[in-house]
């Protein structure tokens, strides 16, 4: 399904998308992120892999900053997206999270129609201006997100009447309906069965094409499966961060060893 | 498990002491629930009966048949017709034609009785009597001089004497019957001169003199109360529901929001009647609002009601799972359209069932309206217009009631439990109005 050797060489010459610097994070007192420096590459699939309760869905978060929700959270450090400080005063969260778009662990469309699922972004964005204008994109986002020859003829019908796969899937449909630049992913599987996990990774690896996307999981098979570049993180720091195929057949670090072959975690 | 296996004399289906005793605790359980929910139910019943057949008596009203000679000499000595000459004639003018008109009706139909005189009818007929042929000769002078045929109210005694209320051997000392006016009354039951039939003026009536109950009525204080509870609508609504939202959704938890938060639950449990002199106080005393007025009884419900609002509001926001938050804000939506595009419409069948019920609390509610006037006797009619149904003084459901079970005659505490029949009506309507409103909302997509 993959051949490593080949994207060594392929992921390289991309241009960095997100870049940050010292990110700290914490939650009132405790220190849940501690000095994370990594550069994420633009149409890459970057995988955070780690034990529970290592930061990596803390980090993610900062991304699109879906943690100034938090009331106790404090972001310190610097995280710049094609070079801008995200964490600027200036910034508005808003705006960022329509270009950084995200999916959740658990499947969560609106209790609406499949249709205005997807057609809520780009209606709030003001990205359509007619009716068949948004009918168009929401055909778009639906065929990128791999689930409109299941739902064409019943884009009226509730979202959650799906099933815990095409949910996901419609989720990601949602997401990328806003044209974003980076899809976030919070381990988007880890509610779904193996064969609704093998479409959602095969969507993956079709929208790297396109968009930079970061995925958080618990499965080192599916980070291994589906990411260029693998971070591996271990309580609150970012120990080791490179090329997916050297992580997980040659690791530098004695942690990421450990983990990768299943004595810690 | 391992105690079956180490035992294997003890099949599974014989039981042992153990399993024995906790299948008899759990069907004692089971039994004390069902006598709890029976003990309910067997109250609810004596509740319910109780008020009906104490109720039911008000739907229902005596009245005497006659037709009665408009005598112009009585009633237009100048025999002009001015209509300001004949509003000079008082209700006193009308009562002695109505009288001589029942006396003459016993003679023409040959009832026997010792009563001969025109003045002993008097407690067989209502004294709002005259006051029904003086409405009518006003509003139309030409029909003085001729005859009409009138449906009077019949006094409370004949009325309690139908409905079994007023009996002979309880009538010693009353002033306003004797026993020879209640053969006469039988008598004229059986001429089908007294006839019973619905009550339509107890519904729409208003208020009236202690000496005539069997002209009051509770249709004026219902108007005050709808008034009153628009009032509550028009300001809780909005009021509670946008707290609610800044509380739960924008605020910073905090020392200060968490001190809001206690208050807020502290006073839905301050008593109403706490309500009621605040309300005296700053409405009425500080910004000389008018006494007895809806408006004021609905701010000062509007007061008692908002926490009810703020709290239940803050249940149904709270039940909305966060992930719908999460999906609207990881679209790219601000935290005001993720709440009024998503949270809102999910929280909607929540607040209005708790809006509802709150309404209903504070339609039943009488503490708070004695403080702030608005209970008393009042026995206008119906308001003008909708400036005066707000200002003008009036009335309430429950208060009404209260007036009327103070007062001493039993027809006054027959119209209280009416009043109760009705005022629980209405409550039921807004509950049943809830839950069409949740099952609506809850199948909106």
């Amino acid at each position: 399904m993959y051949d490593m050797n080949k994207q060594e060489t392929a992921v390289t010459q991309k241009e960095i998308k997100f870049s940050a610097r010292d990110v700290q994070v914490y939650y009132g007192d405790a220190h849940a992120i501690k000095d994370v420096s990594v550069e994420l590459e633009d149409k890459t699939v970057t995988a955070f892999i780690g034990p529970s309760g290592c930061g990596k869905s803390s980090f993610l978060r900062c991304l699109n900053r879906m943690n100034d929700t938090i009331d106790i959270c404090r972001v310190e450090g610097d995280i710049k997206l094609d070079g801008e400080d995200i964490y600027h005063k200036a910034v508005d969260p808003v705006q960022l999270r329509a270009r950084v778009g995200m999916v959740f662990q658990k499947p969560n469309p609106f209790p609406k129609s499949i249709y205005d699922n997807v057609a809520y972004g780009p209606r709030i964005h003001g990205l359509a201006r007619t009716k068949a204008d948004l009918d168009e994109i929401v055909e778009k986002a639906l065929r990128r997100g791999a689930i409109w020859d299941e739902v064409k003829d019943r884009l009226s019908a509730p979202g959650t009447g799906l099933s815990g796969g095409q949910q996901q899937r419609l989720c990601i449909a949602r997401a990328v309906a806003t044209e974003p630049e980076v899809l976030l992913m919070d381990e988007p599987c880890s509610a779904l069965d193996p064969i609704a996990t093998a479409q959602v990774e095969e969507l993956i690896d079709e929208l790297r094409k396109s968009y930079s996307l970061v995925i958080v999981t618990h499965s080192m098979q599916q980070a291994a499966r589906v990411s260029q570049k693998t971070a591996f993180f271990h309580l609150g720091s970012l120990v080791e961060y490179g090329e997916t195929a050297q992580i997980f057949t040659n690791p530098v670090d004695e942690r990421t060893e450990s983990y990768i072959t299943g004595r810690i975690g | 498990m391992s105690d079956v296996m180490s035992n294997p004399g003890r099949g599974l289906q014989t039981q042992d002491a153990r399993a024995r005793r906790r299948h008899r605790a759990e069907v004692r359980f089971r039994a004390y629930g069902v006598m709890a929910i029976a003990t309910g139910l067997i109250l609810l019943v004596i509740l319910l009966g109780t008020i009906v057949s104490n109720g039911t008596g008000a739907f229902r009203q005596a009245f005497v048949e006659i037709d009665v000679y408009l005598d112009p000499a009585k009633l237009d000595k100048k025999g002009n017709r001015d209509i300001a000459d004949i509003k000079k004639v008082s209700t006193f003018g009308y009562a002695p034609l109505a009288q001589q008109a029942l006396l003459a009706e016993i003679e023409a139909r040959g009832i026997e009785t010792p009563l001969r005189k025109a003045k002993e009818m008097k407690n067989l007929l209502s004294s709002s009597a005259a006051a029904q042929m003086r409405d009518l000769v006003i509003a139309q002078p030409e029909m003085i001089g001729q005859t009409v045929s009138f449906r009077l109210l019949a006094s409370s005694r004949v009325d309690g004497y139908l409905k079994g209320r007023v009996m002979r051997e309880n009538i010693a000392k009353d002033k306003n019957i004797s026993v020879e006016q209640l053969d006469l009354t039988d008598a004229l039951i059986q001429a089908g001169v007294i006839t019973s039939g619905f009550n339509m003026a107890f519904i729409t009536g208003s208020d009236a003199s202690e000496s005539r109950p069997e002209q009051a009525g509770i249709g004026v204080s219902m108007l005050g109360s709808l008034f009153m509870m628009v009032v509550v609508l028009v300001l809780s609504l909005p009021i509670g529901v946008a707290a609610s939202i800044y509380l739960e959704e924008f605020a910073p938890k905090n020392r200060l929001t968490d001190l809001i938060e206690v208050n807020i639950s502290n006073l839905a449990a301050v008593p109403s009647i706490v309500f009621g002199i605040l309300g005296l106080a700053v409405f009425i005393q500080f910004a000389h609002l008018p006494q007895s007025a809806p408006l004021v009884g609905g701010l000062v419900l509007t007061l008692m009601t908002l926490p009810t609002v703020i709290i239940s509001t803050r249940a149904a926001l709270k039940a909305v799972p966060p992930s719908i938050r999460d999906a609207a804000l990881g679209v790219g939506a601000s935290k005001m359209q993720s709440v009024f595009h998503h949270v809102l419409p999910l929280a909607m069948p929540g607040i209005l069932t708790g809006t509802i019920l709150g309404l209903a609390q504070a339609l039943g509610e009488t503490a708070p309206l004695l403080l702030i006037g608005m209970v008393g006797y009042v026995a206008t009619n119906y308001p003008g217009g909708l400036a005066s149904g707000f200002l003008d003084p009036n009335s309430a459901m429950p208060a009404q009631i209260y007036e009327w079970a103070k007062r001493a005659d039993p027809a006054f505490y027959e119209r209280a439990w009416g009043g109760i029949m009705i005022l629980l009506a209405f409550l039921l309507m807004m509950n049943i109005i809830a839950i069409l409103l949740r099952r609506r909302f809850e199948r909106r997509w």
